[in-house]
């Protein structure tokens, strides 16, 4: 019975461009990240490892920037940070997200009514701001870690409303009722009978947060909030703005971090799509 | 009536709590680091170099929010004068109040994002809406659905910087004009006063992000409309309507369009309530003089009681307009039900 579900899934997904397309793409660019880090050094994005300013030659393959700095090392550098930033922050904020939200919508009552304030907050107020506060206040001692720790603090809003929701409508659903009957205990439902209903959902929702991770994580990089120490595709593209790398011409400062960034976003909106109509083949998007 | 009275009311608790948490949580967050925030700022203007007024700013300080007090002492007085609209001193600009420059920043902030979160709004809708009521099928519609998806997808601070690459440097190299890559206007243009050169110099000036901001988010407005248009489409009083021999024409328009529209005008109600901290980004990288760009050289200068105002505000401007809508809406569309959680 099982085995046939899955299979069924699994031949769901073998028909599904838009996630094949989406996922190959978001793995490949971490690929070739992973093994362009090999070949190049890692003195490569060090400052003053060659010649400030130099188009893209031979030797560096994108260029350097006005530091000095090899562009395609700290692309390299850069794509596997915001991944890891993405990761983090996506895995904690469903974890923590759906948890919260498991027990404001399956218990009920007053944890319900306070924890259901706290996310109407959250939800309401534009999160880059409450970040923008954190950030600012131990700016400087940023590191890749810590942004994807700060980046938690608002995105497990939105899986927890959500999450709230399911819960609500699961745990009045039959099978629930004849689990109580049959006498199981409550942790016993939770993790045998509702949590498989969750996973799918749990997938999809992890996608939208690596998505709005990595782009939150580009927007206060920009604003100049990033990590210090280390380089993510945003931190690049702040410090090309920050040195005008547009106004003296530097497209190869400017263009990388930039073009990588809208390719990782529409793949993985891409993917994101593909994945929702697995999960839910009636609603059809583009 | 009593029923829409009660949500009323629930609707203003709500507001009020969450205003409340909202200045709570920009409270306590300076103050979770250890050591006095007051030596923290002294230490920032320290490390800056500057130390004209720093020890008048203190005294200023703990005279009003009493931070020689208990927590407790400064937590009343922090909202008591919050209330009376003091958001403190700016640090990197030291006489002048935090308020003072909000309000100077404010303006272009709104003007340029209630236009443009209009104009895409009308122009996406109305594609959306031809688009979806001539068909999916057409390779024209492929070809608008795929370029709209793509500017969905970019976030709009990406699409600024392309822009201004493209359509301020390049232009300005290859063809010897572009477009301003910086500013609200021309400098010294405003001591002339409030002239129509004024007025086109700032328009001029605010078409790159302008562009940034309604293209972004022209495709989410076209994608939305074109699918409520299909729908609708499908509906029986449309073809009620076209057995009754009415012109395509009315029928689009006056039929479909207006009830495919609803769901268009809650988006962009909840989207104006957002253009206070809409776009801080465009105003960043073109250095545009709205409250994106206050922000950013306060972050630079390292200004936390600006920081703490600009955010306080774009906060309280958002809890606000969002309670707006929570009470214009069962006005418009009757099929809400209020008083009722789902």
């Amino acid at each position: 019975m099982k085995s046939t579900k899955i299979y069924r899934h699994l031949s769901k997904i073998k028909g599904n461009k838009k996630f094949f397309a989406g996922a190959f793409t978001v793995a490949f660019i971490y690929f070739i990240s992973i093994i362009g880090s090999f070949i190049l050094p890692s003195e490569y994005y060090r400052t003053g490892s060659f010649e400030p300013a130099l188009p893209p030659n031979t030797k560096n393959f994108m260029g350097t920037d006005c530091l000095g700095r090899d562009i395609l090392a700290q692309l390299f550098r850069g794509i596997q940070n915001s991944y890891k930033i993405g990761f983090i922050a996506a895995t904690l904020g469903t974890i923590i997200g759906a948890t919260i939200g498991f027990i404001s919508g399956y218990y009920g009552g007053f944890i319900d009514k306070v924890i259901n304030v706290i996310v109407d907050v959250f939800l309401s107020v534009p999160s880059l701001l409450f970040l923008i506060l954190i950030a600012a206040l131990i700016s400087g001692g940023v590191t890749v870690e810590t942004m994807a720790l700060i980046i938690c603090i608002t995105n497990w809003s939105w899986p927890a409303r959500q999450v709230r929701a399911q819960a609500m409508s699961l745990k009045r659903r039959e099978f629930v009722y004849l689990s109580k009957l049959s006498g199981m205990g409550s942790m016993e439902i939770i993790v045998k009978e509702l949590m498989p209903h969750m996973f799918q959902w749990m997938g999809a929702n992890f996608i939208n947060a690596f998505l709005s991770a990595v782009l939150t994580e580009a927007g206060l990089s920009i604003l100049g909030l990033g990590p210090q120490r280390d380089v993510t595709l945003g931190v690049m593209i702040y410090w090309a703005l920050s040195y005008s790398a547009i106004f003296r011409g530097m497209w190869w400062w400017i263009f990388p971090p930039v073009v990588t960034l809208i390719i990782v976003f529409f793949s993985l909106y891409i993917l994101h799509v593909g994945l929702d109509e697995i999960i839910n083949p009636k609603s059809k998007k583009v | 009536m009593t029923t829409y009275a009660r949500y009323l009311l629930g609707r203003a608790i709500t507001l009020a709590f969450s205003v409340w948490i909202a200045i709570s949580i920009v409270f306590i967050i300076p103050r979770l680091v250890p050591g006095n925030p007051m030596d923290a700022i002294l230490m920032k203007m320290s490390q800056m170099g500057a130390s004209v007024g720093a020890q008048e700013l203190v005294e200023e300080y703990k005279k009003i929010f009493g931070l020689d007090k208990d927590l407790f002492t400064q937590y009343i007085s922090f909202i008591k004068e919050l209330l009376r609209g003091n958001l403190g001193y700016s640090i990197g600009s030291f006489p002048t109040t935090v308020a003072e420059l909000i309000s100077r920043s404010i303006p272009w902030t709104i003007g340029l994002l209630s236009v443009t979160t209009i104009l895409s709004w009308i122009i996406g809708t109305i594609l959306g809406a031809l688009i979806g009521w001539k068909g999916e099928h057409t390779i024209l519609s492929r070809l608008f659905s795929y370029f709209a998806l793509l500017l969905y997808v970019i976030p709009y601070y990406i699409f600024a910087i392309l822009l201004l690459f493209f359509f301020s440097y390049y232009l300005r190299q290859t063809l010897g004009f572009g477009f301003p890559s910086s500013g609200g206007y021309t400098p010294g243009i405003e001591l002339k006063g409030f002239t129509l050169e004024y007025v086109l110099n700032i328009i001029w000036h605010s078409i790159l992000p302008a562009l940034s901001i309604i293209l972004t988010s022209l495709g989410w407005w076209y994608l939305s409309m074109r699918s409520m248009m299909t729908t609708v489409k499908g509906e029986d009083y449309i073809l009620m309507a076209e057995a009754k021999g009415l012109s395509e024409k009315t029928i689009m328009w006056k039929y479909a369009f207006r009830n495919a529209i609803l769901p268009q005008t809650t988006g962009l109600a909840i989207a104006l309530s957002r253009i206070v901290g809409g776009a801080l980004l465009t105003e960043v990288i073109f250095a545009y003089p709205g409250m994106g760009w206050l922000l950013y050289n306060a972050i630079k200068s390292l200004d936390y009681p600006l920081i703490q105002g600009c955010v306080l505000l774009i906060i309280l401007s958002v809890a606000l307009a969002n309670f707006i809508i929570d009470l214009v809406y069962p006005l418009i569309d009757p099929r809400i039900r209020y008083g009722e959680e789902t």
